[in-house]
């Protein structure tokens, strides 16, 4: 199965409130949603700027964004997503 | 400010086994508007505080006495008889070697009983003329000191350094006479051979810890030595934060572009505006993560990308403690300080957008000013690091 990539911002204001932490998360998130998957890092997305998204930090899977992100949150999306698309990279 | 070479000072010490506080005192100043140099190498009589305080006063005496062009061998006997006397041995003592450093390369150098000063051409050693001077001394009677006038020409050093260096390993069977002068200096000509780049601050560290080594990791006294380093000046840019007014991007684009020297990028927005006028992609490198410190990126024809504030708050911390980069996690603010401290002349593009995304009260204190932030670490490279660093604001 392909993995599946998961966006990690890691511009200031993501990783004062914890982006760093979701970095190191892999094998975890990984073994959580039974399927395999990348973690990239980025550099700042620009989504905390006009509080549009909601607030850091920011997580993007494919075109989903998850504001103040947190393990759960991610691996929630996760399974939602491959629910609905289960063989596909989204 | 002097563009035909850079003059690199720096200096390593190791205390004496057991000692909290060094017994040999190195001092250093620049003249910020004639760019003349001033250096001085003292070893305080015994070791730990004692010989501190009296390397400490000799120094700063020196130093002040140089700069305001007194008489040099008059200030070396006020500063023998100010000296406080040791109760035991009734003296008040301390060697010191001065280097007046004009920045065209013309070096005055008093030596008063500290090993030689050597000066070397790549690995090559250059005689020195040397003229003994006596003074007086209030409780020595009159004392050798040794004068010279010299001139120092693009990639050469000087090195200064005090007995601990030369004696480290007196007394073991390997070495009798301890490491002695003559195999210091073929071990700073083998380090230049070996590296003819070298900066002053990895050969003179390279230098104490063979020292140490030769004392097998106990130092017997205060090891001390400083080099002074006349070289092409190694060029930085660093560009930090957006331009005010984004029709200048691609002029900053173009000048990252262009810059003859190594290239910073501070800040994950501008990594981004600039990789989008260069057509080029910023990747974020996730090989090495530090729980304090965003990870480092890359970008194809900048050496370092680092994220913005946070960095170089940690950075500028770093400096301002005299922390080791070689020692520490080489997290991106310990790498950002490296690249730093090994360049000469640094120019800091501060793009003077304001970052909304900042603005939040509910942030930590960290995410300063970028402007004063810059002004700080600028003003530390300058003051304490003897770099040439200059702001300019977009």
């Amino acid at each position: 199965m392909k993995p599946l990539t998961i966006t990690i911002c890691t511009g200031t204001t993501c990783y004062v409130m914890g982006s760093g932490y979701l970095l190191s998360l892999q094998e975890q998130i990984e073994s959580a949603c039974s399927r395999p998957i990348e973690i990239v890092g980025s550099s700042c997305l620009g989504l905390c700027k006009d509080g549009q998204y909601g607030c850091a930090p920011f997580v993007q899977i494919g075109s989903t964004v998850i504001a103040e992100a947190t393990p759960e949150k991610i691996i929630e999306t996760l399974k939602q997503q491959t629910a609905r698309n289960p063989m596909e990279q989204i | 400010m002097n563009n035909r070479f850079f003059i690199e000072v720096d200096c390593a010490r190791q205390n004496k086994h057991g000692q909290g506080a060094p017994g040999d005192v190195f001092l250093s100043q620049r003249d910020p508007d004639e760019g003349r140099i001033v250096c001085v190498l003292a070893d305080g009589l015994g070791s730990g505080i004692k010989a501190n305080v009296l390397a400490t006063l000799t120094a700063t005496m020196a130093l002040k006495y140089v700069r305001s062009d007194m008489d040099i061998c008059k200030a070396a006997g006020v500063i023998m008889s100010t000296l406080p006397v040791c109760s035991r041995r009734k003296i008040g003592y301390s060697t010191f070697t001065i280097a007046d450093i004009h920045p065209d390369g013309r070096i005055r150098m008093m030596e008063y009983d500290n090993p030689p000063a050597v000066l070397l051409e790549g690995p090559t050693v250059l005689p020195l003329e040397k003229k003994s001077m006596e003074i007086q001394t209030a409780h020595l009677g009159p004392r050798p000191l040794f004068y010279s006038n010299f001139r120092a020409g693009q990639e050469t050093r000087l090195v200064l350094f005090s007995d601990g260096l030369s004696q480290a390993g007196m007394g073991r069977p390997k070495t009798p006479l301890g490491w002695t002068a003559e195999k210091a200096v073929l071990f700073l000509r083998e380090q230049i051979r070996r590296l003819p780049n070298i900066s002053a601050r990895q050969l003179c560290r390279a230098a104490v810890t063979e020292a140490l080594r030769q004392d097998c990791l106990e130092a017997q006294d205060d090891i001390s030595c400083a080099v002074i380093y006349f070289r092409r000046p190694r060029r930085l840019l660093v560009v930090t934060g957006p331009p005010i007014d984004s029709r200048k991007d691609p002029l900053l684009a173009a000048r990252v572009a262009e810059f003859d020297g190594r290239k910073v990028i501070c800040g994950g927005t501008t990594a981004n505006l600039i990789a989008r006028e260069l057509g080029r992609t910023v990747q974020v490198d996730l090989s090495f993560l530090d729980p304090e410190i965003p990870p480092v990126s890359m970008l194809e024809g900048v050496d370092l990308v680092t994220e913005g504030t946070l960095t170089m708050s940690k950075t500028a911390q770093l400096l301002e403690q005299n922390q080791e980069p070689d020692l520490s996690r080489p997290n991106a603010a310990v790498r950002l300080m490296n690249i730093l401290l090994e360049s000469d002349q640094i120019e800091f593009v501060v793009g003077t957008k304001i970052n909304e995304a900042h603005q939040d009260p509910n942030l930590p204190v960290e995410l300063d000013i970028r402007r004063n932030l810059i002004r700080r670490i600028v003003w530390l490279l300058n003051e304490k690091y003897m770099k040439q660093a200059s702001i300019e604001f977009v």
